[in-house]
């Protein structure tokens, strides 16, 4: 749950890390279709998808076509929703956003899922965004946006420590492999006693989401954890380093609290994070977005559209999904909330390259997201186990990150928890 | 100082009787207060309101303060009524929150007092074959712990389409065990077989006789039922949090989201706990003798 | 002759209808408790045994028949014996120090009081905050490095406590949430039940030269047995229950990462809700918390039994 909590309360922070222009509205809104009778259409986000002005322009260019939209709070909230309405099937909007974090989870329930393969949305989305919506062949979900990572980090805190506070510098010193960026920290906290970054939770998370097959091969076959080589190398690589981890739980209390006490001094960001981050750390300045991230490119959170087949009016419902998430529609959605694109061509356009971000330094976080997604290689393969493995890891990390206990014996408990999954 | 058939009116029978008793010995025996009665009792109180003091403080504070100074300032700061408006209009739909948790528990209790009525009537004043089993068997589900049903619950919801509405919420708390041995307690020793011959005499049926005669008389006995049903339903999360989805929140689910949310202020946070105390609060000040009253007189008879 | 039987032929059947009504009156009274006690209490919790038996997916549906397969799934998990570990350790710190904390202000309570009905309605104030905002406002003063408790303890050179990565701890503050609810709503139970106790029984005492503390402990909590009794039993039945306020202890709400204080109700939570959506093992768990909470009530009802045909003071019960 941990990875991938959005809310609204992030609205107004969000909004004011984002800069938000006005939204602009060139683009025509889709082929009309439904000229017969009316259309009803519900649409479910959560967070903020940046879709509320896109509605009322869809409804103009498609008379007779009106859309409803129902709004969770978050993510958690959303994945009770949908999971609650396909039990009940019924009860579910027409179009459904979807969070990576719990899409894997829904990939084995493709079959109460339409169809969304089209040849006219072909190449639309990076790859790996649309490889990871494909179950046998049948496309289930549009990619909305995306969460290419960088390295968030206190300027003044690197200065202090004698370390370069630019961030091209800061970028070319970063970049490499996660060796380099942990000595870096060793070098830091050396210098300074503060703490490298947040936590050792979420820094796995980054990393883990770098192997191509975390812990299910290609087939959904799972890796047992006792044989998964991978990811207990990141494990033992992060326990190795833990004295320079704050040892703090993401989202936790203590977590929020040490945004104003100068806890850590870097974390691993995604362009949904600089909300909750500038809104943590209101005040505290310093904060900057250098264009790196270790060991190649990374990403972390994004969301799907996906059409639940107990709709009534599905192809209504798939025409109104592929128009919201075509490249025009993703950059007006960015520009009113930050949600970063992942169609290939709104990734150079000018609207997203062009943005700056006041309270990080005014770094030009347009820019440097797009080149973070075009640099991710690798999409981790994610079955319909990944969310509980990823759970059992984590606590794993958190017991000795956070509680303090040994990481070996962590290990242990690791093992026998994911023993307790009966996946084998 | 009170007269007794006040205290037997808030306190119940079995603190009127004592009271008596100790008016007739002339100050009773440890009655008498010492000064440090009422010293613990000034802590005991501390201890109560504290956490909701702390509530305040927060909620009247903005994030960072609330996240630089672990240990809060003694008084509350200015952004109390800012901070609440700002929860009430957020994404987390308080407003509506607020809304469908009075509907649910002006619906649910006087649904309870109404049935728990009939049904007390009918075991404390009505013959009729197998009363005392039945009785019996009223009071035994309570030991039941029903909430261990929630999984069928929930298959039945689905399948009648109730997941995410408010009915699902309502309908199984329409009338409860608790409810209706309460109700058969107090009118056993409250209505009077005469009343009721009075009015079966004027040709009245059973319901009418309940209508006329077993309604009013339970009155008292009424408003303490409705207030405990009433917290209880404010107060309730485990199934409201399992069935209730979307627009149709009660307050505690919407309190779980807020603290579930991604971008976390505090003093929004706490805000909105402020929030969803205040009603009941205020239901409290205005009604909680009857309450205090209640949970006494339940527990003589209990 | 028709004419002098129609009055007595209405008549009868006015009979046959008053007879009706004292008949079935009394039933069609009682049924609305039964009928829903039956569709939304019994059925479900007797259909849990049912649904514990097969494979049954919270999308799906019902699966497999397959015997005590879920069973045997959880009883081989640690998390089952954790959970059943967590919520008596729980319960035992909420319900201990409660009683005895609730007995106490009882006893400062009962006094001839200035402005009485205030300080009872003071005492009772947590009981109407709902466990959720109770449990959300101890997570903050419990938090580990930003509570407040952590940094007065901090601020006097004591060591902070890890109120969420020790188990017992956490076990603690939980209890604290559930102690702060309870006791004040205990406490008026026990007052009600020792002004119901004859003074005549003090008076006694005092003539016979016993002190205070003696009396309060050799005629006042004697006396109080079958309340505390009551209590006890009442707090069962909700304590091994417990939700709420482990649920909202923490963000995440699953129990810390060791589950080192997730209760029974969040493990059959997490099973039938949570990525597993198996409700077939989820069930398991329901039923056989079911059936330890029901063994406990026997339990007590047996014990309680015995303390009232061992004689002691009766309770002023009728």
């Amino acid at each position: 749950m941990k990875i991938t909590r959005r809310t609204a309360l992030a609205a107004s922070a969000a909004t004011a890390a984002t800069a938000a222009l006005a939204s602009c509205g060139s683009n025509d809104a889709g082929g009309t279709g439904g000229g017969g009778g009316d259309v009803e259409l519900t649409v479910a986000t959560f967070n903020e998808f940046g879709y509320e002005e896109l509605f009322a322009k869809y409804e103009e260019a498609n008379p007779g076509v009106k859309i409803t939209h129902k709004k969770a709070a978050t993510a958690d909230d959303a994945r009770a929703n949908l999971m609650t309405g396909l039990a009940a099937n019924s009860g579910l909007a027409d179009v459904e956003g979807v969070e990576v974090g719990w899409w894997a989870e829904l990939l084995q329930y493709s079959d109460v899922f339409e169809d969304l393969t089209d040849p006219e949305v072909e190449g639309r989305w990076l790859d790996w965004k649309t490889e990871a919506a494909t179950v046998d062949g049948k496309l289930i979900g549009y990619g909305t946006d995306i969460g290419p990572e960088a390295i968030a980090y206190r300027a003044d805190l690197f200065e202090k420590a004698g370390l370069p506070t630019d961030r091209t510098e800061v970028a070319e010193l970063l970049s490499g492999d996660w060796d380099n960026y942990f000595e870096a920290g060793r070098t830091f906290v050396e210098a300074t006693g503060i703490p490298w970054f947040d936590g050792a939770g979420g820094t796995y998370n980054g990393m883990v989401q770098q192997l191509p097959n975390p812990y299910e091969k290609a087939d959904g076959t799972v890796v047992p954890l006792a044989d998964n080589a991978d990811v207990k190398a990141i494990y033992d690589h992060l326990a190795e380093y833990k004295d320079i981890s704050a040892g703090l739980t993401q989202w936790s209390e203590d977590w929020t609290a040490a945004f104003q006490n100068d806890g850590f001094a870097t974390m691993l960001c995604p362009p949904w994070m600089m909300g909750p981050l500038a809104g943590n750390a209101d005040g505290v300045e310093g904060w900057d977005i250098a264009d790196v991230f270790p060991g190649g490119g990374g990403n972390w959170g994004g969301s799907y559209l996906a059409v639940p087949s107990q709709g009534e009016n599905l192809e209504e419902a798939k025409k109104l999904a592929a128009w919201l998430t075509a490249p025009e529609q993703q950059i007006a959605a960015f520009e009113a909330v930050g949600a970063f694109p992942s169609q290939v061509e709104a990734l150079d356009a000018e609207e997203v390259t062009s943005l700056v971000n006041p309270f990080f330094n005014d770094a030009p976080v347009g820019e440097i997201y797009s080149e973070r997604a075009t640099s991710i290689e690798v999409q981790p393969y994610q079955g319909p186990n990944f969310f509980v493995i990823n759970t059992v890891v984590s606590d794993a990390i958190t017991r000795w990150d956070v509680d303090g206990a040994d990481p070996a014996e962590s290990w242990e408990q690791g093992l026998s928890a994911y023993d307790e999954l009966g996946l084998a | 100082m009170q007269s007794t058939a006040a205290i037997e009116q808030f306190a119940g029978k079995g603190a009127a009787r004592a009271a008596r008793r100790r008016l007739k010995g002339g100050g009773g025996v440890d009655a008498r207060p010492r000064w440090w009665n009422y010293v613990l009792l000034a802590v005991v109180l501390g201890i109560s309101i504290f956490p909701l003091y702390y509530a305040i403080l927060l909620a009247s504070s903005d994030a960072g303060t609330i996240a630089r100074n672990p240990i809060p300032s003694v008084l509350p700061q200015g952004n109390l009524l800012s901070n609440v408006i700002e929860v009430i209009t957020s994404d987390i739909d308080f407003w509506s929150a607020i809304v469908n948790s009075v509907l649910v528990a002006v619906v649910t209790s006087l649904s309870v007092v109404f049935f728990a009525t009939l049904a007390g009537f009918a075991f404390s004043k009505l013959r009729f074959r197998g009363r005392k089993w039945l009785l019996l068997f009223v009071i035994a589900t309570m030991a039941v712990p029903v909430q261990l049903g929630v999984i069928p619950l929930f298959i039945i919801m689905a399948k009648v389409g109730w997941v995410g509405d408010l009915k699902a919420v309502i309908v199984p708390g329409l009338v409860t065990a608790f409810g209706v041995f309460w109700m058969t307690q107090y009118l056993d020793d409250a209505l009077p077989y005469e009343l009721i011959e009075a009015a079966r005499m004027d040709g009245c049926n059973l319901l009418q006789t309940y209508g006329h005669v077993a309604l009013p008389a339970s009155r008292g006995a009424g408003a303490m039922l409705f207030l405990f049903t009433f917290v209880g339903s404010w107060t309730n999360f485990f199934w409201p949090f399992i069935i209730l989805r979307g627009e149709s929140l009660t307050l505690p689910v919407a309190l779980q989201q807020l603290q579930s949310s991604y971008f976390k202020d505090y003093s929004l946070i706490m805000s909105g706990v402020v929030v969803s105390v205040i009603p009941l609060l205020l239901l409290f000040i205005l009604a909680g003798r009857q309450l205090v009253g209640g949970i006494m007189a339940g527990a003589v008879k209990g | 002759m028709t004419t002098t039987t129609r009055p007595s032929r209405t008549s009868s059947r006015r009979a046959v209808l008053a007879r009706l009504d004292v008949r079935l009156t009394p039933y069609v009274f009682i049924s609305p408790f039964f009928v829903l006690f039956f569709l939304v209490g019994l059925f479900p919790i007797l259909y849990t045994a049912w649904v514990s038996l097969h494979e049954w997916d919270l999308i799906r549906g019902q699966g497999e028949f397959v015997g005590l397969a879920n069973f045997q799934f959880v009883l081989g998990t640690d998390s089952f014996y954790k959970a059943l570990r967590n919520t008596f350790s729980i319960f035992l710190l909420s319900s201990v120090p409660q009683v005895i904390a609730a007995i106490f202000i009882a006893y400062i309570l009962d006094a001839n009081l200035r402005a009485k009905t205030f300080w009872r309605m003071g005492v009772l104030v947590p009981f109407i905050v709902a466990p959720v905002a109770v449990s959300m406002i101890f997570a903050k003063i419990f938090a580990d490095q930003s509570g407040l408790v952590n940094n007065l303890l901090m601020g006097m050179d004591l060591p902070a406590i890890g109120w969420h990565s020790d188990a017992l701890a956490s076990h603690f503050a939980i209890a604290t949430m559930v102690n702060f609810r309870w006791t004040g709503y205990n406490a008026l139970i026990f007052l009600a039940a020792m002004q119901a106790i004859p003074r005549e029984i003090y008076e006694a005492a005092i003539i016979d030269g016993t002190g205070r503390m003696r009396r309060f402990w050799h005629v006042t909590v004697p006396m109080l047995r079958p309340t505390i009794i009551f209590v006890v039993i009442t707090s069962t039945i909700g304590g091994l229950q417990i939700f709420d306020e482990p649920r909202m202890f923490d963000t995440a709400g699953s129990g810390g990462a060791s589950r080192q204080w997730m209760t029974m109700t969040m493990y059959l939570y997490e099973l039938g809700w949570g990525p597993q959506v198996s409700f077939g093992r989820a069930s398991a768990v329901a039923w056989l918390l079911f059936m330890i909470i029901i063994g406990i009530g026997i339990l007590n009802y047996l014990i309680t039994k015995r303390i009232a045909t061992a004689g002691g003071p009766a309770k002023t019960e009728r």
